[in-house]
């Protein structure tokens, strides 16, 4: 070989090895030099498969011998990406693309090797930032939550004080009957009854309230969207009770189950029943926010509606935007966290007027056809 | 008027809460009635029935405290006793501004709630007792002749027969006519007696 050919040669980039019609390694570029780490006095003369990794590796004079008899390419000429080995035993991707020398006897064919370690790594760090925003996005949403709860704190202190009212009550009027002369046993027996489904109640308010403030992954199931609401309705209603709102549940029948995360969904339920709430504080509004459910097109449709002002025009444009807000304490992030849940479940969420007055705040979700939640 | 007895009113939107306490109060012997609203309260208590009420400050519909200003509205005087959560404090001295005769927090001891209802009993005998006395002398006075009221109203602002007399234009004999047949219609022992029952039933003629 030449010292002009050699030349070029050295100064690819990329690694550049030519063998002969058995596979024997005639040519070892510098590159292949820093790629593979072999000299090439330590190649030249010997099989390239030694640069190779199982099955390949036992494979490639078959592959040769075959593209002789067949004259059919599998590689020339298309390039595709193998494992290569180092010397030190170390193995790396490379995209390889093969080309044919013909001359003076058998053929020989030259291979342009381009490392992807580098390119490898780079798309494991963009699938990394990808998780760590989605993990991010997992946590302002758990935030979200929280401070949502936060909010609601008064009244679920509330909430979880009736049942703790009702037990002291029952049980100290149970005290006062069973010290009577002759205590008239089912009275007493009524009041244990009640004690103890007191506590039950009370038990699951904070069942409730831990799932919302859990930390947690997303997990998805087939759901009655119905159901999600009636177990969202047990903290709402504390907020709706300090507030002097009047919540009404209506329920449409025999909706198709949806696929979703109810924690996620209440978490959105919560928020639009947080804002009625607010908007009916109003003076003069009527302060009625009904939740309800109903069969579309599109599948299942929940809305909070309220009997409040309405949207000024000039914040409708705005109203999913990220820290927007008309609310001196607000954070802005509840409608946009909302919405982001929302069609992460292939749905969207909307405002319409509400009849006749007030907001309507709606999302569809798309029913899941073939099975029961 | 309808002869109820004294009756403890309940009125709390929690079916539990409300439950509890009509248990306990039925429990030291005293005739309890619940109910889940304002609204419904309001549609069956005729005021002149004796009793008081026990009243959550916070309810759906009508609060608490727009059914104690409807109370007053419409001049009834059963004592209300409120309960409240933790953070209505506000709210229970705002009830209280607004006349309420006690309230209590959540959770209480029964003993807490049984001697505020007590108290609160007491408190509506009594002053039932009174409005009764009230009007009972109103309806004495009632029946005075025009000079006998004239006569009334001058020998209880301490003049004597003499000086009504003069005032009025009559002889001191006949003004001791008129002043007995007063004392003799007003059921008065006493000319101090006479003036207690006057300024008893002024209060409520100046303001009925």
């Amino acid at each position: 070989m030449n010292g002009e050919l050699q030349a070029l040669l050295d100064a690819c980039v990329d690694a550049v090895i030519i063998i002969d019609h058995r596979g024997c390694i005639m040519t070892f570029n510098r590159a292949a030099v820093r790629m593979f780490g072999y000299q090439p006095a330590e190649v030249i003369g010997r099989n390239v498969n030694m640069l190779m990794l199982t099955p390949d590796q036992q494979h490639h004079d078959e592959y040769i011998n075959n593209y002789l008899d067949t004259g059919t390419p599998k590689v020339i000429g298309v390039g595709r990406e193998v494992g290569a080995r180092r010397r030190d035993g170390s193995q790396f991707p490379v995209s390889i693309s093969i080309g044919r020398i013909d001359g003076d006897g058998p053929p020989r064919f030259v291979g342009f090797l381009h490392d992807l370690s580098m390119r490898r790594e780079q798309e494991a760090k963009r699938l990394a930032a990808e998780e760590s925003v989605r993990e991010a996005r997992e946590r302002l949403t758990h935030v979200a939550r929280l401070s949502t709860m936060g909010e609601m704190t008064t009244g679920l202190a509330h909430e979880i004080n009736q049942p703790l009212t009702a037990i002291t009550i029952y049980a100290q009027a149970a005290e006062r009957l069973a010290a009577q002369p002759s205590p008239d046993l089912g009275e007493l027996v009524g009041a244990l009854r009640q004690i103890s489904a007191q506590a039950l109640r009370a038990g699951e308010i904070i069942k409730r309230l831990r799932d919302l403030v859990r930390n947690r992954q997303t997990h998805e199931e087939l759901l009655d969207l119905n159901a999600v609401v009636r177990e969202l309705v047990v903290l709402a209603e504390s907020d709706a009770r300090v507030n002097n709102v009047q919540l009404v549940i209506d329920l449409a029948e025999g909706l198709p189950p949806v696929l979703g995360d109810t924690i996620q969904l209440q978490q959105v339920m919560l928020n639009l029943v947080r804002n009625a709430i607010d908007a009916v504080q109003a003076p003069g509004c009527e302060r009625l926010v009904t939740l309800r459910t109903v069969r579309v097109a599109a599948g299942v449709e929940m809305s909070v509606s309220d009997l409040g002002s309405g949207l000024d025009p000039a914040i409708r444009d705005r109203l999913f935007e990220a820290f927007a807000t008309t609310k001196p304490a607000g954070t802005g992030l509840g409608l946009a966290i909302s919405r982001s849940i929302v069609e992460a479940h292939g749905g969207r969420l909307a405002w319409r007027p509400n009849l006749p007055r007030g907001s309507c705040f709606h999302f569809h979700l798309p029913a899941v056809s073939g099975g029961t939640p | 008027m309808k002869n109820h007895p004294p009756t403890v009113y309940i009125v709390d939107d929690d079916e539990a809460v409300r439950a509890s306490l009509r248990f306990l109060i039925r429990s030291v012997g005293l005739p309890a009635q619940a109910h889940a609203s304002a609204a419904e309260f309001l549609a069956g208590y005729d005021r002149r029935d004796p009793g008081c009420l026990l009243l959550d400050v916070r309810m759906p519909g009508m609060s608490g405290l727009e059914l104690q200003q409807e109370l007053n509205r419409r001049g009834a005087t059963i004592p209300v006793v409120f309960i409240t959560g933790h953070g209505d404090v506000p709210m229970a001295v705002e009830a209280m501004q607004q006349g309420a005769f006690d309230f209590l927090q959540k959770p209480f001891r029964d003993q807490d709630l049984l001697d505020r209802v007590q108290r609160a009993l007491a408190r509506d005998a009594e002053s039932r007792a009174r409005l009764a006395a009230q009007a009972e002398i109103r309806a004495r006075l009632a029946t005075l002749t025009p000079r006998e009221t004239e006569v009334m109203q001058l020998i209880t602002r301490g003049k004597a027969n003499k000086v009504v007399g003069a005032e009025l234009g009559v002889s001191q004999r006949t003004v001791e006519i008129h002043r007995a047949h007063v004392m003799e219609k007003m059921h008065a022992g006493s000319l101090a007696e006479l003036v207690r029952m006057v300024l008893d039933t002024a209060e409520p003629t100046q303001n009925p």
